[in-house]
């Protein structure tokens, strides 16, 4: 499990944010104590650091250059300050990401797991297959029973997080928050329209029925 | 100044010296002096008396262009006082310092007044930031809720987060010290910015969004433009038509680059498209559907000038909105 400690002064935002990042499955260290945080860091070891800017004692540049010079653990700045200034210093102290207040949950969420991702040095595989159907990320195209049909990017990235997530129920929300984490600005209504189309597609190479749709629920393959 | 002015200026007394001189010759005259001499001394007289006063004449004009090239010069005009050269004359020493003492009350209160200004902003600065953990706690705690009530709550949010925005933006904007960030920055970066942080908005609005070219490096704050582009973003949601669609693009115009955010709304009738920058100006749309404030487009302008990006707005009624951005040149 990943570790993930929050340092931020707000107890509510901090027990919530902690409730948060718990319930999709990291482990996570909320410090509520500042006066010593470095050791409160080595004894937990994190893989992220979520930094507030305004802390009480010294403030989150202090701090990060701190951890900076004990760690090269991932570090995204979480504040209210919101100006150039502030993120180019952030960023120019080695902070990995800068994210203001009030940030958008599902934003949030897909920039901890970018940045994660990044410091593991994993990419996401080129490859995915579940039942009975490949897909290609780079090249664009999904085989199945030796036949390939090419997907639009809005198609391969919905291919993809169904794939990743085979037999759970994907709701449309979380698909819309998918695709605007990866810049795709898609809207409800395309939404339809591209799962109809991909149904089509994929009827073609002999896979009728392999996104089933549960209803008021999502999808599911 | 003309001569004739200054001549005019001092009519009394050179009547006085005139008739004075002409009492003297008749007296002289009188008393048997020869009107030879007479005519000589007059002469003299005059030679002398309209030398002095031609001389005194250029020295006056000289010092008043002096005087008018300092205040020309000066930035602060009302530092005027604290820059003249010594007075000469008792008279103007005299109003030398009155004006001084009245330039120096003068000065207290313009500082005072950037002072005041300066913390007001200040505080407004902080309390935004302050107020900022709130809504976050807010959003996080929203995700409890049933869905239904989760939906309005975060729209509510939304809400109160952007009028937060506009105060923040609104003090920065009255401020004279310029604090923006000018460094090389893609539209795409600033346009994704921008989006994310109105994604609920727009996905729960169902406005459909295009861009289109965005891949072009501009010189500018990011974060001001992002608050521009929200702006635009937060009024095609709020005067949607019909299969609502916002389009973002952009092209290079000889070494600016145009950004330009088109939508299919409402529209502006076309009698209060030259308000619609205006402070405060809510146009019939706005008072129709509600929740205008008239400051989105009003900073919009206002920041813009700052940041030297020329705006421009075209509006056709029932059929849409665009409005361009163009962008400094680089250097």
């Amino acid at each position: 499990m990943q570790k993930i400690m929050i340092i931020e002064d707000d107890p509510a935002v901090r027990r919530e944010l902690s409730l948060l990042l718990e319930n999709e499955g990291y482990q996570v260290l909320a410090v509520s104590d500042f006066m010593d945080i470095l050791s409160q860091f080595q004894t937990f070891d994190p893989d992220l650091v979520l930094l507030d800017l305004g802390l009480p004692d010294e403030d989150g540049f202090t701090l990060c250059m701190k951890l900076r010079n004990i760690s090269r653990v991932p570090i995204i700045f979480i504040t209210a300050r919101d100006s150039s200034m502030d993120e180019l210093q952030a960023l120019n102290l080695g902070g990995d990401d800068y994210i203001t207040k009030p940030y958008n949950i599902p934003v949030l969420l897909a920039r901890v797991k970018m940045v994660l991702r990044r410091a593991a040095g994993t990419q996401e595989p080129d490859r995915l297959e579940a039942k009975g159907l490949s897909i290609s990320l780079s090249g664009g195209i999904a085989c199945a029973g030796g036949q390939t049909i090419e997907l639009t990017r809005n198609e391969l990235r919905i291919m993809a997080h169904l794939m990743q997530h085979p037999g759970e129920i994907v709701s449309r929300t979380e698909l819309i928050d998918i695709l605007w984490d990866n810049h795709i600005y898609i809207d409800d209504n395309t939404l339809s329209v591209n799962i109809t189309r991909l149904r089509g597609k994929l009827e073609e190479i002999g896979l009728p029925d392999y996104i089933k749709t549960r209803r008021g629920m999502g999808y599911q393959i | 100044m003309t001569f004739s002015k200054f001549i005019e200026d001092r009519l009394g007394r050179l009547l006085l010296h005139g008739s004075l001189v002409a009492g003297a010759a008749v007296f002289l005259l009188l008393t048997g002096t020869q009107p030879g001499i007479l005519l000589l001394l007059l002469l003299l007289w005059g030679v002398f008396f309209v030398g002095s006063q031609v001389i005194e004449f250029l020295r006056f004009r000289n010092h008043i262009r002096e005087l008018a090239s300092i205040l020309e010069n000066l930035d602060r005009k009302y530092l005027f006082m604290e820059c003249v050269p010594k007075p000469t004359t008792l008279q103007e020493e005299i109003l030398f310092d009155l004006m001084r003492q009245a330039g120096k009350s003068m000065v207290e209160a313009v500082s005072d007044a950037q002072a005041t200004t300066k913390e007001y902003r200040e505080y407004i600065e902080s309390w935004v930031h302050e107020i900022k953990t709130p809504i976050t706690a807010a959003r996080l705690i929203c995700r409890n809720t049933d869905e239904k009530t989760r939906r309005k709550l975060t729209v509510e949010l939304a809400q109160i987060e952007n009028h937060v925005e506009r105060a923040l933006y609104y003090a920065r904007a009255e401020s004279p010290e310029q604090d923006f960030l000018v460094r090389q920055i893609s539209l795409e970066d600033i346009a994704a910015e921008a989006l994310e942080h109105h994604r609920s908005l727009l996905i729960q609005s169902g406005l459909r969004v295009e861009t289109e070219n965005l891949a072009h490096v501009v010189y500018t704050d990011g974060k001001w433009v992002c608050f521009l582009l929200g702006q635009l973003l937060q009024n095609a949601v709020r005067y949607q038509g019909e299969q609502p669609v916002i389009t973002l693009s952009a092209k290079p115009l000889g070494n600016q680059v145009q950004l330009t955010v088109s939508d299919n709304g409402i529209g502006i009738p076309a009698h209060e498209l030259p308000r619609v920058f205006d402070r405060g100006f809510t146009g019939s749309n706005g008072r129709s559907r509600g929740g205008s404030t008239g400051m989105g487009l009003y900073l919009c302008r206002k920041l813009a000038d700052q940041l030297g990006i020329q705006l421009d707005i075209q509006s056709v009624e029932g059929q849409g909105t665009r409005v361009r951005f163009t962008f400094p040149a680089s250097h």
